[in-house]
């Protein structure tokens, strides 16, 4: 072996320090969303992804005075209502499993606009044919 | 018939079966004849998967609904070429697909290198039919395709977003990549075991790599391309965890190629190639397991399911059993060579091998978070869009650098003042690039504009690469400059393929940095005859229609759409309300302009007599991103065709070798 120590081992060494200060940094000053089920938001003041299933009437108008509807936990349990604006997917509609951003004011989930999406039914089951 | 379709499963696992111990008995005692069984019962495996998928696309044809996947998804109304989609619509016919396509491209793979290194197959054959072992044992014990039940009269028919044409292509490639993934492996693997320090595994698995690759990279364009027409959300990618699956193959399996030719050229890296191969491999089994357990809910995972444990059982063993093998085997894995200086060819090669596969992490790291943060802290904590586009920014924009000077930099060692002369037409080109696109107002988002600049970079040496090889080329043999470059690609296809794959990329990028760094977004409620003005469309409401069509109401919004004063037309963005599935889909309207590539794409919302909300998207040039994915099978293809010279060199090469083992 060489006297000198490789400079390979000199870059590999830098440029994962490098990484590392980069992935550092950004998780300082992003970070995640945290996801939880309506059972679990008491309390909760932050920003929270929701995961529910719509359950009930749905009523407004996502497009002025906001959608409002009620969620619940995807297992059944305790549900919370919600307003929310900005553009709705093609598959919400009561029943579906959806997903979306916001915090909770004074009873009510305000979601953030435009951060609403349906989660796919784990099992697709086509409705009955006419 | 489903009896026979049991049976035949039932035979390929026997086989698998046979062909791991067998085969590992062969190589292990130096068995010739016995080790050609073992491999002849892989072939083997490939006739028994093929009865199998026989049955199965039969039963699917003749809508039996007394098998149950038949039943489970498709219908009689379904469409002939949909319902043979269908094959790969759900879990355990896609899992017969896998089997199929990897004991078909074994048999290949064996038939092809019994010829070229019959040396190495002793112990490849074993880790093929290890893996053979494990789908053909899914297939036959956890998820059968097979399973029957009192026959219906009708099917449940095939998820509507399933129904289209994008679905027949884009699923199969993905998995003609993922699969072709096992091929590298498998060679690598038996290399090891057989104590081999050459790089025969590597010369061998080269066009498996790159056609895996390719199917990998082209099959993704074409999901990009689906979600972007076929969704209408206004974008092609969303770092959604299924799309990601796919990526980080991909993403490894390019750092691969990358990193293979240092070994061939110079004999480093030895230990890097082994763990990025086995890395390949674990992710594109990852990949299938993401899109197939269920175990993160998006609109991918149709299913939920009792494949899961094994599959991530099966990548643990793999990933041990490799890892130990690399261990035991280091001494053989010391490389020949040192890097000399790091700046230089293979240090480049090096940045960009350490770049993809921090990429790669990362992208890991991202999906995996919410799997991590709950079961640590007992709630799932999400990363979005922002953290990927933050990666793919800081890793993205130094690749994007290195692809321009990878491929002028000198091997070994490059002096200073010679890179100055090397890059001083590219960078010269890249820095004028830039100030006029300041001048042109592209400083409105700095990574976009720096993006750019580092696209004409890239772009302006490989240009500089392609002249200089044809003027040398044409100073030598004379006739037209045409000629000197087709002959120039012609001799070197795997680095000239390889540029233009580059210049795919470089399009992508500029394809990407477009329609992301500067879109502009619009949205409001429009009255009938009311005008807004985006960018330079003037977008005017005519008004709503509403047409039956055979399964769907159609209702559209009827958008008049000038610009600069010329008029281009109505443009119909809608809904159609399916009846049956009782479901609405989003249908959007998007104009292409051929000249500049740049789109206005159409969202309509609440659309009534009197008024609409509309949604406008200015996407500029993303229609590059489509024409990229052209460029980059072109590319791909020219780096795989068969080249007669460089077969005798390596037969020259290894020919010694491989007449010795045969002896």
């Amino acid at each position: 072996m060489a006297r000198r120590a490789s400079p390979a081992r000199l870059v590999i060494a830098l440029a994962v320090a490098t990484m590392l200060a980069i992935f550092l940094v950004y998780t300082a000053i992003a970070g995640g969303t945290p996801q939880l089920r309506p059972s679990e938001l008491k309390g909760r003041t932050g920003e929270v992804s929701l995961v529910g299933k719509v359950v009930g009437k749905v009523s407004g108008d996502a497009r002025r005075s906001g959608l409002r509807f009620r969620l619940r936990d995807v297992e059944g349990g305790a549900s919370i209502a919600v307003v929310y604006r900005g553009s709705v997917p093609d598959l919400f509609k009561s029943g579906r499993d959806v997903v979306l951003k916001g915090r909770l004011h004074t009873g009510t989930f305000v979601g953030t606009p435009n951060t609403l999406s349906t989660k796919c039914p784990s099992k697709y089951v086509a409705e009955k044919k006419s | 018939m489903p009896e026979l379709g049991r049976a035949a499963l039932i035979v390929c696992l026997g086989l698998a079966v046979y062909a791991v111990g067998g085969g590992a008995y062969a190589a292990w005692t130096g068995r010739r004849r016995l080790a050609e069984s073992a491999q002849n019962a892989i072939i083997a495996s490939f006739a028994a998967a093929l009865v199998a998928s026989g049955v199965l696309l039969g039963g699917l044809l003749r809508h039996d609904f007394s098998l149950t996947y038949v039943w489970q998804h498709t219908s009689r109304e379904l469409p002939d070429p949909y319902v043979v989609s269908a094959f790969w619509g759900g879990q355990e016919g896609s899992l017969l697909l896998w089997l199929l396509i990897l004991t078909g491209f074994s048999s290949i793979a064996i038939l092809l290198a019994r010829r070229s290194a019959p040396s190495l197959l002793a112990w490849t054959a074993p880790v093929l039919g290890g893996v053979i072992l494990f789908f053909s044992f899914l297939l036959v014990a956890v998820a059968s395709p097979f399973a029957t039940q009192a026959a219906q009269s009708d099917g449940l028919g095939l998820n509507p977003s399933l129904q289209n044409p994008y679905m027949l292509a884009h699923p199969p490639m993905l998995y003609l990549g993922f699969v072709g993934l096992t091929i590298p492996f498998a060679f690598a693997m038996g290399a090891l075991l057989a104590r081999r320090s050459d790089e025969l595994w590597v010369v061998v698995t080269r066009r498996w790599t790159l056609v895996a690759w390719t199917f990998l990279g082209f099959g993704q364009l074409l999901g990009a391309h689906w979600a972007y027409v076929e969704v209408g959300w206004g974008g092609y990618f969303a770092w959604d965890p299924v799309e990601n699956a796919a990526l980080m193959p991909w993403l490894a399996a390019t750092a691969f190629l990358h990193s293979v030719m240092i070994q061939e050229k110079r004999g480093m890296l030895k230990i890097w190639n082994v763990l990025l191969v086995i890395g390949a491999f674990a992710l594109a089994l990852f990949g299938t397991f993401l899109t197939r357990s269920g175990i993160l809910s998006s609109i991918h995972s149709f299913t939920e399911s009792s494949i899961g444990p094994w599959f991530l059982g099966f990548i643990g063993l793999v990933l041990a059993a490799s890892i130990a093998l690399v261990v035991s085997r280091l001494p053989l894995l010391r490389a020949k060579t040192r890097l000399e200086s790091p700046v230089s060819r293979e240090a480049t090669f090096l940045y960009n091998n350490l770049l993809l596969v921090a990429f790669c992490l990362t992208i890991l790291w991202g999906v995996a978070y919410p799997i991590l943060t709950e079961a640590v802290r007992g709630e799932p904590v999400t990363v979005g869009p922002p953290y990927y586009n933050f990666f793919l920014k800081a890793f993205g924009l130094p690749l994007l650098v290195l692809m321009g000077i990878g491929p002028l930099i000198a091997w070994r060692r490059a002096s200073l003042r010679g890179l100055g002369r090397t890059f001083a037409w590219p960078l010269g080109v890249a820095l004028a690039t830039g100030v006029a696109l300041l001048v042109l107002g592209a400083g409105s988002s700095l990574p976009g504009l720096v993006g750019y600049t580092f696209c004409a970079f890239v772009l302006a040496s490989i240009a500089l690469e392609f002249a200089r090889g044809t003027r040398a080329r044409r100073a030598l043999s004379g006739g037209s400059w045409a000629a000197a470059l087709a002959q120039l690609v012609g001799r070197n296809r795997r680095r000239y393929g390889g540029y233009v794959v580059h210049a795919a990329i470089v399009l992508l990028a500029i394809g990407v940095i477009g329609s992301s760094a500067y879109d502009t977004t619009r949205e409001r409620r429009l009255g009938k005859g009311e005008t807004m003005a985006v960018d330079d469309y003037r977008l005017t409401y005519l008004g709503a229609t509403s047409e039956r069509a055979a399964n769907a109401r159609e209702i559209r919004a009827v958008v008049d759409v000038q610009r600069g004063g010329e008029h281009l037309g109505a443009m119909r963005p809608g809904k159609n309300q399916y009846f049956a599935e009782q479901q609405v889909s989003n249908e959007a309207a998007i104009r292409s302009d051929r000249l500049n590539g740049e789109d206005l794409f159409l969202i309509a919302e609440q659309i009534g007599p009197n008024a609409v909300f509309l949604k406008v998207l200015v996407k500029p040039l993303v229609n590059l991103v489509w024409v990229a994915g052209f460029v980059f099978l072109a590319g791909s293809l020219i780096a795989l065709w068969p080249d007669a010279r460089e077969q005798r060199r390596l037969a020259l090469r290894y020919g010694r070798h491989e007449a010795l083992a045969r002896a």
